[in-house]
């Protein structure tokens, strides 16, 4: 196997998104597939009652050769994995930086404020020119679309796993994501879980995003 | 099998703070483990229970009832010799701290730890109650891992520890250490060990064979305080105190947990490596006197990065102060001097911040001009995200309940609160309907307290809600007091069938124990009519059914209880399984005209149900409609319609 | 007549306990509610403007702009109202023994001869479970006849109207109270301009009423003398008697007026209508003689009603003597000159807009003439 390489040493990579929308295994699944080829992982994240519906991060550090902080200093992120539009905009206020990059899953989750009509939620149009303006590339997806076309909204997820993957920000592979998902299911959620990772490495190599 | 079993000795893994307790617990032989649910400790028990599942070892998990009875029930297995470890949440520990006082006073046989995990920042809690203290308090070594790996090694010592103490070993970990993870490179488990036998027959001062007491208390304690100065002797040259750093830094800073790591990035950050040296210490009660003094007096200006109080920051400035003759002046920078707040928890921004000031070096941060833009963007581009109840939660139809009848009574009555998902109905999540929230239990207690208030005056009917876990746990011993002094108050249990907050931990009153076996279930309608309690069971999804029974409750004098049940939505049972298909007959709704004014996404507010701006009408987010079918109930005009799912 | 919202009424009316739950705001949206007698609301609604303070009647009511609307005629202050006729009336042959009146039975018997020509086809009325007096939607004539008794109590007897008028319907009888009446006058001018509005009321029967009570502190007054599941009826014997009679099937229980009036609210202190001027009909009770009513025909609606009735054989009647008219008149001039002394003294009174609403809003010269204070300064 050849000597993997990280782009920066440790890589800031930050996975977002609301409560209930999988973050969790998300970073997780990212984790495992860099923990098992050789890198020392960090992952910081919280959960609880207090993230019900509320905005959740994952911070996830890779690094060659030792643990980092659980939470990536301000300003410091490399990459940011958003389940939804808002939210990448609520992570790069605290942890972008020129350079950084972002891929977005374009499907708003309404925080409840908008949905009782106190506060507005910015149109796709606004979202797409802010985000572009705070990063050095990025990508949009509505992978909830696809994911609900896949059979669950839950497999937004693994496309955005997927996407990352697409984008070689990181050295991640299928065989990888396929060993790290055996290990959990087999049969059809296996396949619909392949398939979605597919799609989201596609979307980004074939550029249509 | 998961690999916290059968992971083999050298084999490297991504393991949570938690699971890395639990690994450690393994290979330290742990046989008897009990606890409490509570956010951030729960998933140490959760992954042993699933182990002792498997059944390949001999383990015995619980949860039990509360924090008291899990230190008991763990207490008890280390008499008959057998390692044991008892886990909760720092507000557990202050359960627990009755029975804690009085088994730290009579020693402990079998190898004995007590995890206690803090949520500096109140990041799932509503306290950031601190453990450190306890040690102190109850005179017994504290250990306090760094990192994962840390998390894995210093549990399986601290079994060591009490082994050769004989007393129980506090071990505090954090959220942030907790619910992060990290490598771990594993160790072994040992093969299955003695029996248990609790010898009672010898000499009653016998720490082997005889009683197990904390009396007579002088001799007990002076034992106590013997055991306490052989772990600081054990802990002056303990691997868990380490030290990176020049040997004569300008600055040393002295840290603890996981606040080392945003040590070791402030400095890293800034550049500082060679002129600043970081103690992180493992074993901070009792501190190390010699281990400190030797760094002490290798710098004189000293930064302590801690969460939440100035524990370490005390007791390094006695030390000094003690061994002033010889340490000469320290300069200290820590919380009591402003270098670190008091309350929150610590981040590498905050940590780096201080150390800049203090080494009189710009501050470092983000780029201002970017931040300046960003912040702007947010304003409007990320609109602030309330936390909620989940679609299709039990609780928001509970509220929907609580407040309407407490309303429609119109005699200002208000709800106590207790500690769960349902907490956050003291926001507009629940309408805003809780107007106490202390600790678990504690909103029936003051309910009873509150319900004795009419001889003076006050005619305000009183509610306490508590979910059916809390109901167990701390709810029972207060409505007794209410029953038995003629109380006048309406307790609301809200039973969604599992300890929902910490991921459906089963409780007393489910069929099935921690480890999947048959257990005996307790049936809470029935504990409160044998109290003398007028109860009625309903389903919250029923709304105007509820809220008719709970304002008959209300009329009368005495102790009621409505028990609402009805599963947590995201219940494995339930999870992505809807039971109505919902739609929005969108020439029926009255949208924001007078007759309604957008009741449904104005006040009931379930994400599932958005507002459509254009046709200016409500519709559902098939994505996130749960499918409960509460909405269609509350459409004034018959909108919501609910088809059976198929 | 300033038509504001939600906030507005709850400040304007609840806070000053001027509320009388008529109903009239009650079923019309998810926030107000009747329960035990209470007008609640739920949730704060954000809309400017709502029905529930267009319709309230104790929110800024210009008696004038509304007998204009209601009667066709301007509000001239005469203690009874405009009206076509008086007569003394009772239950006539058809009606015999067919309900347990209060007094003649007046009320009923045009119901049922309302019902029977096809008039109307529901009416909304007030019935009674246990103490609690509860909206009704009679469809029958035996439903009109279980509703028989004087309640007393305020009730949100317009909810019901509401309810009857989602389904579209026009042929409803209302009868209550001279405020629901006021109430029904304002529901009836659609004071939104509504396009989906339609007038659901075939006829409007008033009942007179010199105060009502407030159900929850009346509850308070009795629950220890009485087991308010067993009442079957109540009533204000006329004077010198000063008790009001609650009657169960094993008990007749007695208690003085002066403990009752503890239980009015505010808002009869300042209502100057007793005979429930802007209707079609009105009817109460009878000075000197329990088994006849007193009824006053206001409209030529209700003329026809009455004159058909008589000569079907559902009512009788007979003239009124002049000096049992004249008490009438004496009664109901008092009643308006406390309301607008009252009104006046709690600054409801037509209020300098700078410094707040008003509840009512009359010529300044007609009260000053109705007060006798020509020439004086109103404060």
């Amino acid at each position: 196997m050849p000597e993997l390489t990280l782009k920066h040493d440790p890589y800031n990579l930050i996975i977002t998104g609301v409560g209930g929308q999988g973050n969790v295994m998300t970073s997780r699944a990212v984790g495992n597939m860099l923990s098992l080829l050789g890198f020392h992982v960090t992952i910081g994240e919280t959960f609880g009652a207090s993230q019900r519906g509320g905005s959740v991060m994952s911070h996830v550090r890779i690094s060659k050769d030792s643990s980092w902080s659980p939470q990536i200093p301000s300003g410091h992120a490399h990459m940011v994995v958003s389940m939804e539009p808002s939210e990448t905009i609520r992570v790069l206020k605290d942890f972008g930086n020129r350079d950084v990059k972002v891929i977005t899953n374009t499907r708003p989750f309404y925080p409840v404020g908008v949905i009782s009509g106190q506060i507005s939620y910015p149109s796709d149009d606004d979202i797409r020119t802010w985000i572009s303006e705070l990063t050095s590339k990025a990508w949009f997806l509505n992978a909830t679309e696809k994911a609900v076309a896949i059979g669950d909204p839950i497999l937004g997820n693994v496309i955005m796993a997927g996407a990352l993957a697409g984008t070689g920000e990181l050295p991640l592979d299928r065989e990888v994501f396929h060993t790290i998902m055996a290990s959990r299911f087999s049969g059809d959620i296996l396949q619909k879980n392949l398939d979605a990772y597919a799609f989201g490495v596609e979307s980004v190599l074939s550029r249509k995003i | 099998m998961s690999p916290l079993s059968s992971g083999k000795k050298g084999s490297r893994h991504l393991f949570m703070g938690n699971e890395a307790i639990a690994r450690g617990a393994l290979e330290a032989g742990v046989r008897v483990v009990a606890g409490y649910p509570g956010t951030p400790a729960s998933e140490i028990i959760e992954n042993l229970a699933k182990i002792a599942k498997e059944g390949s070892r001999k383990l015995y998990v619980e949860w039990s009832v509360n924090e008291k009875v899990a230190l008991e029930v763990a207490s008890a297995a280390s008499f008959a010799g057998l390692p044991t470890m008892a886990v909760m949440k720092q507000p557990g520990l202050n359960v627990a701290a009755d029975y804690l006082l009085h088994l730290s006073g009579s020693g402990v046989r079998g190898p004995m730890v007590l995890v206690s995990a803090d949520d500096p920042g109140a990041l799932s809690s509503v306290n950031e109650g601190e453990t450190r203290y306890y040690a102190k308090l109850m005179e017994i070594p504290l250990l306090e891992p760094g990192d994962f790996q840390e998390a894995k090694d210093m549990t399986t010592w601290a079994f060591k520890l009490s082994d050769t103490i004989k007393n129980v070993v506090l071990l505090r970990t954090v959220t942030r250490l907790s619910h992060a993870s990290g490598t771990v490179v594993l160790g072994e488990i040992p093969e299955n060990g003695s029996n248990a036998f609790f010898k009672h027959d010898g000499f009653i001062l016998d720490p082997n064979e005889g009683a197990i007491l904390s009396p007579p208390v002088e001799y007990k304690h002076t034992e106590q305080q013997r055991k306490l100065k052989i772990a600081e002797a054990l802990f002056e040259d303990s691997p868990f105190n380490t030290y990176t750093g020049p040997e004569k830094p300008e600055l040393l800073i002295i840290t603890s947990s996981i606040c080392s790591l945003y040590s070791k990035e402030a400095v890293s950050i800034l550049g500082v490596r060679d002129r600043v040296g970081i103690l992180k210490l493992g074993t901070t009660w009792p501190l190390p006197p010699k281990r400190l003094l030797k760094h002490l007096s290798s710098c004189d200006h000293i930064f302590i990065v801690e969460e939440v109080l100035p524990f370490l920051e005390d007791e390094v400035k006695i030390l000094a102060a003690e061994h002033g003759k010889t340490l000469g002046a320290k300069f200290f920078y820590g919380k009591k001097e402003g270098y670190l707040p008091m309350v929150g928890e610590m981040n590498p921004d905050k940590v780096a911040a201080a150390l800049s000031r203090i080494l009189a070096m710009p501050q470092p941060g983000m780029d201002d001009v970017y931040k300046k833009r960003a912040t702007e963007i947010s304003f409007a581009g990320s609109p602030h995200r309330e936390a909620t109840f989940c679609p299709g939660c039990p609780h928001r139809a509970s509220f929907w309940t609580l407040n309407t009848a407490l309303s429609m009574d119109n005699r200002n009555g208000f709800v106590c609160g207790d500690i769960g998902c349902y907490s956050m109905a003291v926001l507009p999540a629940g309408f805003s309907t809780l107007k106490t929230l202390h600790a678990m239990g504690s909103g029936t207690g003051v309910a009873s307290g509150f319900g004795k208030l009419g001889g003076f005056g006050m005619s305000q009917p009183v509610l306490s809600v508590c979910g059916d876990s809390t109901f167990f746990h701390s709810a029972i011993p207060p409505l007794v007091n209410a029953i038995h002094h003629h109380s006048n108050m309406t307790l609301v249990v809200l039973d969604n069938s599992g300890t929902a907050m910490t991921g459906f931990q089963p409780h007393p009153g489910l069929e099935k124990d921690a480890m999947g076996n048959v257990a005996e279930k307790i049936d809470i309608p029935e504990v409160c009519r044998a109290l003398g309690a007028e109860v009625r069971v309903c389903d919250p999804f029923d709304v105007s059914e509820s809220r008719q029974v709970l304002l008959d409750l209300m009329d009368r004098d005495g102790v009621k209880v409505l028990v609402l049940k009805q599963s947590c939505a995201l219940s494995p049972e339930k999870k992505s399984l809807k039971k109505y298909t919902m739609s929005v007959d969108q020439s029926l709704c009255a949208g924001e005209n007078c007759g309604c004014n957008r009741l449904c996404t104005r006040i009931f507010a379930c994400p599932g149900l958005i507002w459509d701006k254009e046709n200016n009408r409500s519709r559902i987010d098939e994505v996130v409609c749960a499918g409960c079918g509460v909405c269609s109930s509350i459409c004034p005009k018959g909108a919501i319609m609910k088809k059976e799912a198929v | 007549m300033r038509i504001l919202g939600s906030s507005e009424l709850c400040e304007d009316v609840q806070k000053k306990d001027l509320c009388v739950d008529c109903g009239a705001c009650a079923g019309l949206c998810p926030y107000f509610v009747s329960h035990k007698g209470k007008i609640a609301r739920l949730f704060p609604c954000t809309l400017p403007q709502g029905r529930c303070h267009a319709f309230c009647p104790k929110t800024e009511i210009d008696l004038n702009h509304v007998s204009e609307t209601i009667v066709g005629k301007s509000y001239d202050g005469s203690p009874l109202g405009h009206m076509r006729a008086i007569w003394k009336t009772r239950a006539g042959r058809l009606m015999q023994g067919k309900g347990a009146f209060q007094n003649g039975g007046t009320a009923s018997s045009l119901l049922v001869a309302a019902m029977a020509s096809g008039l109307i086809d529901a009416a909304a009325l007030t019935r009674r479970k246990g103490l609690i007096p509860e909206p009704f939607l009679a469809t029958s004539t035996d439903q009109i006849l279980s509703c028989a008794g004087s309640k007393y109590m305020a009730s949100p007897t317009l909810a019901s109207v509401h309810e009857y008028s989602r389904e579209k319907g026009q042929k409803l009888a209302v009868v209550g109270t001279p405020c629901q009446m006021t109430a029904l006058g304002l529901i009836r001018m659609n004071p939104l301009g509504r396009e989906d509005f339609h007038d659901p009321v075939a006829l409007s029967m008033g009942l007179f009423c010199t105060w009502a009570l407030d159900t929850r502190r009346l509850i308070r007054l009795i629950e220890n003398r009485v087991n308010l599941q067993d009442i079957q009826s109540m009533d204000v014997p006329p004077p010198p008697s000063q008790v009001m009679t609650i009657r169960t099937c094993d008990q007749n229980l007695a208690i003085p007026l002066d403990e009752i009036r503890t239980a009015i609210p505010a808002g009869c202190s300042i209502c100057p209508d007793m005979t429930a001027e802007f209707t079609d009909l009105s009817v109460g009770a009878l000075e000197g003689d329990p088994s006849w009513n007193t009824l006053i025909v206001r409209t030529e609606k209700g003329e026809s009603l009455v004159e058909e009735a008589v000569r079907q054989g559902y009512l009788e009647r007979d003239a009124m003597r002049p000096e049992h008219l004249e008490h009438l008149r004496k009664g109901a001039s008092a009643k308006k000159k406390r309301a607008f002394i009252m009104a006046r003294d709690k600054h409801l009174l037509n209020t300098d807009p700078a410094k707040g609403p008003s509840a009512l809003i009359i010529k300044e010269d007609l009260v000053k003439k109705l007060l006798g204070e020509e020439g004086s300064c109103l404060h």
